[in-house]
């Protein structure tokens, strides 16, 4: 999987706007969005809200966790346990990039959020490759993946799984006759 | 990102190789000692060093695995194929100390997958040939796996140097992984670029296809 389309995976979260023109429901597949009127805080999926921000008809509200005390919070939390805490959200990687490029003005501090996520995250991977490598190390069959997200994931998947399975075969040569069936 | 031409097929790694993976037909080229155990009549021409026309008892000679794995027959004994150097007592050892400082490319390079092949030829020895190579990949992947995620825009020809061709294939893997992601986060990876196809052609002239 591409990070671009794990990035097209976020921008369905929502996130509340505040629009400056007046509209009226619209029906779409995904759902009804709206009514739109100016001032009234309103939930709408990110690609929309980046679209009418790009076109500055709206002024994007940061989610709650988007703040830079709270996320300093994450991170010593996130620094101090040797399992994955909970992240605020499950596309916060991409979430933090779309908005910062896109809506950087709404958002305050938003140079300080930019680095601690970035920090969140690099000790994340560091923390996923610890754990990997003791699975492998065990020789595991199987482990819990508890408050990774869809983009942690994704970075690691192809070398994870190709070692993993050689890792078996290499294994199910200590049984000679039996099936390497999987 | 990316994207091949064609999907190469993975190498069988195990006991079974595959047909179509190209690692495994360069796999079954790999040389082994061997001892022939009885008389080849009429192939004398194959060994150059002897002069006679057949090839008599307890000849030593190196042949490529395919045939060694052909001749092999547990019942009649044809031939008896010994260690390569790397998979008996010593050089286990070596692995058991610290597998992060050999060189298996020199030694291989397909390490894993020639020891694993030579689980078909019934030697006493065979399970601690398994386990070896085992913990050897154990023993070497925390290495693989730091130096393909943390190396980003630099030479990774010394750090692929010393790593077998199982582990190469797993660097490249990591590398994409990680290339990607940091494309992304550039902000790159919603850049349309032209087709390397398209950028490199050219008009052909007349006088080219004249001459």
């Amino acid at each position: 999987m591409d990070p671009s389309e794990v990035e097209f995976l976020a921008e369905k979260e929502t996130v509340k706007v505040i629009p400056n023109f007046s509209l009226d429901k619209i029906y779409l597949i995904g759902g009804d969005l709206g009514p739109f009127n100016p001032g009234l805080p309103v939930d709408v999926p990110v690609w929309l809200a980046l679209n009418l921000k790009q076109r500055q008809k709206c002024r994007i509200v940061p989610p709650e966790w988007m703040d830079a005390d709270k996320l300093e919070e994450i991170r010593e939390q996130e620094r101090k346990e040797d399992a994955f805490s909970p992240v605020p959200s499950c596309h916060y990687m991409e979430l933090t990039k779309l908005l910062l490029n896109h809506a950087a003005d709404d958002i305050p501090r938003a140079d300080e959020i930019r680095t601690l996520v970035k920090d969140i995250w690099d000790t994340r991977i560091a923390k996923l490759r610890l754990s990997a490598d003791r699975f492998v190390g065990q020789q595991e069959a199987h482990a819990r993946l508890d408050n990774l997200t869809l983009m942690e994931i994704n970075t690691t998947r192809d070398f994870l799984l190709d070692s993993l399975n050689s890792m078996h075969k290499l294994r199910a040569n200590l049984q000679p006759g039996k099936s390497q069936d999987y | 990102m990316d994207t091949r031409s064609y999907m190469p097929v993975p190498p069988g790694v195990g006991t079974e190789e595959n047909v179509f993976s190209l690692d495994d037909i360069l796999l079954s080229q790999e040389r082994l000692p061997c001892r022939t155990e009885s008389v080849f009549p009429g192939l004398g021409f194959v060994d150059k060093s002897s002069d006679s026309r057949h090839i008599p008892e307890g000849t030593k000679m190196e042949i490529p695995l395919w045939l060694a794995k052909g001749l092999y027959e547990r019942k009649r004994r044809v031939i008896s194929v010994e260690l390569p150097r790397v998979y008996r007592e010593g050089w286990r050892t070596v692995f058991g100390a610290d597998a992060n400082v050999v060189d298996l490319h020199t030694m291989g390079p397909y390490y894993y997958g020639l020891g694993s092949q030579m689980l078909h030829f019934d030697s006493p020895e065979n399970s601690e040939i398994a386990q070896c190579v085992l913990q050897t990949f154990i023993g070497r992947f925390r290495r693989t796996m730091d130096s393909s995620q943390n190396a980003y825009n630099e030479d990774t020809s010394v750090l692929v140097e010393k790593l077998d061709c199982l582990e190469r294939a797993l660097f490249r893997a990591g590398q994409s992984g990680l290339n990607a992601f940091q494309l992304w986060e550039k902000g790159l990876a919603s850049h349309l670029t032209a087709s390397s196809l398209v950028t490199n052609y050219r008009k052909r002239k007349l006088a080219d296809l004249q001459a």
